[in-house]
């Protein structure tokens, strides 16, 4: 049998204290922890990108920036908690760049690419992620919150603890962010 | 479980046992390919049953199985399996009944001896069919059965998967994976690694769905509608390494080293899990480098809507999924057909011979062939896990018997036997590694006699060092080198 993954081998409490040492400056158990968070990071992506290639893109852009940006984990809420945010935010960078190369490429300037065979209109939650886009425009204080929940389905209260916000006012951005993201979803035509 | 009562009462069949229909008993419609018990086809899975240290409830040492000849017929509409069973066996003990592993789930209607029914009692997981057998000889046993099959509780806490046995998926699709027990959740087993046997399996599936089983097709016809597959496994098998799936898959063959037969048996909604699989041919290559020949004449793998994934005997069982589907996890599953398969453990206390030499081989040293990694690095890392592990599960081969599959029993054996090749030097270590299996071939052994055949073949005395990191309460310190 297939040993068990290897985030099943590590606590909660064992990956933030890599975590810890890892911000620390200590490599060993920085390729320690991307090694055990890989998994759940590219569950997180394809939650956002399900064609696969392109969700093992973000993932990977994911985990550099993990890398990258351990510093800022501020030690306040769970490493993983955290690594969440990175992972979604990279996957819809990867969405944004994915999506303006499929409109810039000059092979089928004047269609919309097919929804089989393009990987980033492959999805069911683009709509969403187009809407965010959108939003972001205006309100982007909503987004954060809103791509938290209705993409990643993280709880109110990780959001809350993630972004350092009260709780109430995490509930009432996701509650505007709905609104106006309502009208722009498929179905709502 | 009205509609199960329907099913069976339209296929004729009552639960009472024998002897109280009065135009007699049917005629066995199973006949076993053996014919005669008194053939010597089968003499290779002669065995050495035993009661295991860990799980005695499941399985028996008093029966050694040869042969099982299966014809399973699924029904979707009502989930109802109607089977028809017949198993060669060696009697071990002068007794008056004879036992196999089944659930209760499954109703019997009819068991015979070499021919004559027989009185029998299924009150329990156990069927008892009473039946003088005299140490030594051999008898063929045939039973029919039906009943829609449950999972059984398996005996872990692991995420990936709660469950054993027969399974059926939300889509409809029937898949098993069955270690250390479960196989009984379908058909009549002695459900036991001890106790291996040669294995003849045919599947009649529903319109659109195909049955796949472990080792060769041998045929493949449409029947009313329906697909019907025979398939055989021509080495003997334990039960936890039987497989079966019955689904709409799609079957793309390729072809490894040596001129090796390679079947994929993938959902047909998912022809994009085929590219993946193509890795086999050189993965197989890779293990024949380090460990010999591959051991069977054929290999398949299939994949089952499950979270985890099996060694299953020639025909790998995978989960979908990134981490199931990973090449990490095929090279290990891969190396069990040699660590696993080809010699298989006794007991279940030995499950670490499986896993602690498949983690070796795959997530060490495959894992260092093809990534950043070096393998010191990589056992590093697990040698700073590996007393926690100890501490939280049992030493590996004395673990919590709710605790089966955990990380004691794969990454503290692939220390040792990294600890091992240091001590006795990359060939010596490896000429050993690959004549354990040529030397123990299709057989089940235990950690005494590995570490006396370890110890004899070295010149070393071995015992200690696989003492103290197999059952010592503390980990073994090691070192890289």
């Amino acid at each position: 049998m297939t040993p068990a993954m290897g985030t099943e081998e590590l606590t909660a409490d064992d990956i933030d204290e890599l975590a810890r040492r890892a911000q620390g400056g200590d490599r060993d158990s920085l390729e320690q922890l991307l090694a055990a968070v890989r998994p759940r990071c590219l569950n997180v992506c394809r939650q956002v990108l399900p064609y696969s290639p392109d969700a093992e893109d973000a993932c990977q852009d994911a985990l550099i920036n993990v890398a990258n940006k351990i510093g800022s984990w501020g030690r306040q809420g769970r490493f993983t908690t955290w690594m969440h945010v990175v992972a979604v935010n990279s996957a819809r960078t990867t969405y944004r760049r994915m999506k303006n190369q499929a409109f810039s490429s000059d092979v089928l300037p004047l269609e919309k690419p097919d929804p089989r065979t393009t990987s980033v209109i492959a999805g069911t939650r683009l709509d969403l992620l187009e809407a965010m886009e959108t939003i972001e425009r205006d309100h982007p204080q909503f987004v954060e919150p809103l791509v938290l929940r209705d993409v990643y389905g993280m709880s109110y209260d990780d959001i809350a603890t993630q972004l350092g916000l009260p709780l109430g006012t995490v509930k009432a951005q996701i509650h505007h962010g709905r609104k106006l993201a309502r009208p722009l979803l498929r179905g709502n035509d | 479980m009205r509609r199960l009562a329907a099913g069976l009462l339209l296929l004729g069949l009552v639960a009472t046992g024998c002897g109280s229909d009065p135009a007699g008993p049917p005629a066995p419609r199973v006949t076993g390919s053996a014919g005669a018990a008194g053939t010597s086809a089968y003499d290779a899975a002669v065995s050495r049953p035993q009661r295991d240290s860990v799980y005695p409830d499941v399985g028996n040492d008093d029966l050694d199985a040869l042969h099982y000849d299966l014809d399973l017929t699924w029904s979707p509409a009502h989930s109802l399996l109607s089977a028809d069973e017949a198993v060669l066996f060696r009697a071990v003990r002068t007794a008056g009944h004879v036992e196999l592993d089944l659930a209760r789930q499954l109703q019997v209607s009819h068991v015979w001896v070499d021919g004559t029914a027989v009185p029998f009692r299924h009150d329990t997981s156990d069927l008892v069919v009473d039946v003088a057998v005299t140490a030594g000889s051999r008898h063929l046993l045939q039973l029919a059965y039906a009943g829609t099959p449950e999972p059984v509780v398996a005996p872990t806490d692991r995420s990936d998967f709660t469950t054993t046995g027969w399974t059926i998926a939300s889509d409809g699709t029937v898949w098993t994976m069955q270690e250390p027990y479960g196989a009984y959740s379908w058909y009549a087993v002695n459900d036991h690694p001890s106790d291996k046997a040669f294995y003849d399996v045919t599947i009649h599936a529903p319109r659109g769905q195909v049955g796949v089983s472990n080792g060769s097709l041998l045929s493949r016809a449409t029947s009313g509608g329906g697909t019907v597959t025979s398939w055989r496994l021509p080495e003997p098998a334990a039960s936890y390494l039987v497989t079966i799936a019955i689904g709409r898959f799609t079957e793309t063959t390729d072809t490894g080293p040596h001129g090796l037969p390679i079947s994929y048996w993938t959902p047909t909604n998912r022809p994009d899990l085929v590219e993946g699989l193509r890795y086999t041919p050189a993965a197989v290559s890779y293990l024949e480098r380090k460990v010999g020949r591959y051991p069977f004449p054929t290999l398949g793998v299939l994949l089952v809507p499950s979270k985890s994934a099996m060694e299953t005997q020639s025909m790998l069982t995978l989960g979908i999924g990134d981490y199931t589907l990973s090449r990490d996890v095929l090279v290990h599953e891969l190396a069990h057909q040699w660590y696993g398969d080809t010699v298989s453990p006794d007991d279940w206390s030995d499950l670490w011979m499986n896993e602690g030499m498949a983690t070796y081989l795959a997530e060490a040293t495959w894992t260092a062939d093809h990534g950043p990694d070096t393998r010191t690095r990589i056992l590093r890392g697990w040698s700073r896990y590996a007393d926690g592990m100890r501490a939280q599960y049992g030493p590996p081969a004395h673990y919590r018997p709710g605790s089966f599959g955990e990380g004691n029993a794969y990454y503290i054996p692939a220390l040792m036997w990294d600890t091992l090749r240091q001590r006795l030097g990359d060939d010596a270590f490896w000429s050993l590694a690959r004549r354990w299996l040529t030397t123990h071939r299709f057989t089940s052994q235990d950690r005494h006699s590995l570490a006396a055949w370890w110890s004899r073949e070295s010149g070393q005395d071995l015992a200690p060092l696989f003492h103290a990191w197999l059952l010592g309460p503390r980990e073994p310190v090691w070192r890289a080198g």
